[in-house]
């Protein structure tokens, strides 16, 4: 309380012109890197992230429009005959899936049966759920995509995305009404696989370089390996399951000097230009989660894949 | 007061809704999919630094960074990272609001391109120190680009101050 008789101490509002530069600078900046500490280190931004993300969800739906239309009219532009072809390669697929569905449901029949016979608990169907494609993430740091369902949907973190070619990456954010996708060219993303050839199991890295994109490492030199061997996922992480096309070996470089051979793979599965995806569960359901795998699965979680 | 040299015009003040919707346009175009070119330029930068050296008590460091904000959340990147390089760019270019509008568009520029260039630089670092990927090289050509696009925006985001107050037959605009 200044006594009476001085001045007064308040800028008359002609002058008054806010917080100065530097110190909106000196909070923002220490804003800035707080978040970014939290972020990184402490991973507490998660709900602060998530409301934003939903608030941009429609402006990012809106941004889509622009190029959902130049796609239309190119597609447009393609004209009939591609429909034409796109339909018989899609019929002939079709045709060799139904081959492949009637023996999947002999097969299955006939698993229940083992199953039964030997007392083991029934299988369960995955319960996926059908995503679509939004955008790729520009971010030049890493190789992600946002798809356009989230927790709402019952997508988890850590849950395999797949499309028909094969393993396309792993969720690594969730957000109520959005996910994002980190793909498996990302350079924090690893998978177990199996070499359909020889049986050899490895973990495949990504290596985010744009033309080749995953790399298989600590391979021994010597080690039988070649050139368009297929790679499929091992399961042992319990995160992806087994059996799903990962990538083919596109090059093998054999140097003298290291003990480990130099492994380009070509991932079966990319990104572009798709629409549908579909997102696998991260654990065995219910009936299964009590069999010995599980605590190997939660274990093998951290390696496996990112968990952010 | 003295009026810049390179300005030539007496300009209209501001709207302040035109201010805030060009920076919200700017957005949208980033959130426009375009893949992931390393070259792409970043518009909410270049129309952040236009408006803090044009309009700097309008828009000020604390719109920066609740841009770049948004534009990490977009992205999915580090959350903090674009924050950061608008609030600098923002402060940069409040501090050198007053020398910059001595110059042309030519000096402006000269200006505006370091800024850019070390914004880039600064987030490359701190996405790669926090085990980021390395980006292609494409990258050192965003904020050439960025400059590159100083004089459009300074045609389109000036436009409505340099109409007639006084617009008649003549001079609809």
């Amino acid at each position: 309380m200044a006594p009476p008789g001085t001045i007064d101490r308040t800028p008359p509002p002609f002058f008054r012109q806010g917080a100065s530069a530097r110190s909106q600078l000196a909070l923002c900046a220490a804003l800035a890197v707080f978040l970014m500490v939290a972020d990184h280190r402490m991973q507490i931004t998660q709900p602060l992230r998530a409301t934003l993300a939903t608030v941009l969800l429609p402006l990012q739906h809106a941004a889509l429009w622009p190029a959902r239309l130049l796609d239309g009219l190119g597609q447009y532009g393609a004209g009939l005959d591609e429909s034409v072809a796109q339909n018989a390669a899609l019929r002939r697929q079709l045709a060799a899936q139904s081959e492949a569905i009637t023996r999947a449901a002999r097969l299955e029949a006939e698993n229940a049966e083992l199953r039964a016979l030997s007392g083991l608990r029934p299988a369960l169907p995955p319960a996926t759920v059908h995503a679509e494609v939004l955008f790729e993430a520009a971010d030049r740091y890493s190789r992600k995509v946002v798809i356009d369902r989230g927790s709402v949907a019952g997508i988890n973190l850590a849950s395999p995305v797949i499309h028909e070619d094969g393993l396309l990456g792993q969720v690594t954010r969730v957000y109520p009404l959005s996910a994002e996708v980190t793909l498996l060219q990302d350079q924090q993303t690893s998978v177990p696989v199996l070499n359909q050839r020889t049986r050899q199991r490895g973990v495949a890295f990504g290596d985010g370089a744009d033309d080749s994109g995953m790399e298989l490492r600590f391979v021994a030199a010597n080690a039988d390996v070649q050139p368009g061997d297929e790679l499929v996922t091992s399961g042992l992480d319990g995160v992806y399951p087994p059996g799903l096309p990962v990538a083919r070996v596109a090059r093998v470089e054999r140097q003298a000097e290291t003990s480990f051979a130099r492994i380009e793979l070509a991932p079966a599965a990319s990104a572009d230009g798709r629409r549908h995806v579909l997102v696998l569960p991260t654990k065995p359901r219910k009936a299964d989660t009590d069999t010995p795998m599980s605590g190997g699965a939660a274990a093998a979680n951290s390696r496996g894949g990112r968990t952010p | 007061m003295i009026m810049p040299r390179a300005s030539g015009q007496l300009l209209l003040p501001a709207n302040p809704l035109f201010v805030w919707g060009s920076i919200f346009f700017a957005l949208m175009v980033n959130l426009v999919p375009a893949g992931r070119s390393a070259w792409m330029p970043d518009v909410v930068a270049l129309v952040v630094v236009f408006w803090n050296v044009h309009q700097p008590r309008r828009v000020g460091v604390a719109a920066a960074f609740v841009c770049g904000v948004l534009m990490d959340v977009h992205q999915g990147a580090l959350l903090g990272q674009h924050a950061l390089a608008y609030t600098l760019l923002g402060y940069a270019s409040v501090v050198l609001h007053r020398r910059l509008l001595w110059f042309g568009l030519g000096g402006q520029m000269a200006h505006v391109l370091p800024l850019f260039f070390l914004a880039q630089v600064l987030s490359t670092t701190i996405r790669m120190a926090a085990g980021g990927m390395w980006p292609a090289w494409g990258v050192v050509a965003s904020p050439l680009i960025q400059t590159l696009l100083w004089p459009v925006a300074a045609a389109l985001l000036l436009a409505p101050q340099r109409r007639a107050h006084d617009h008649d037959e003549n001079r609809p605009l």
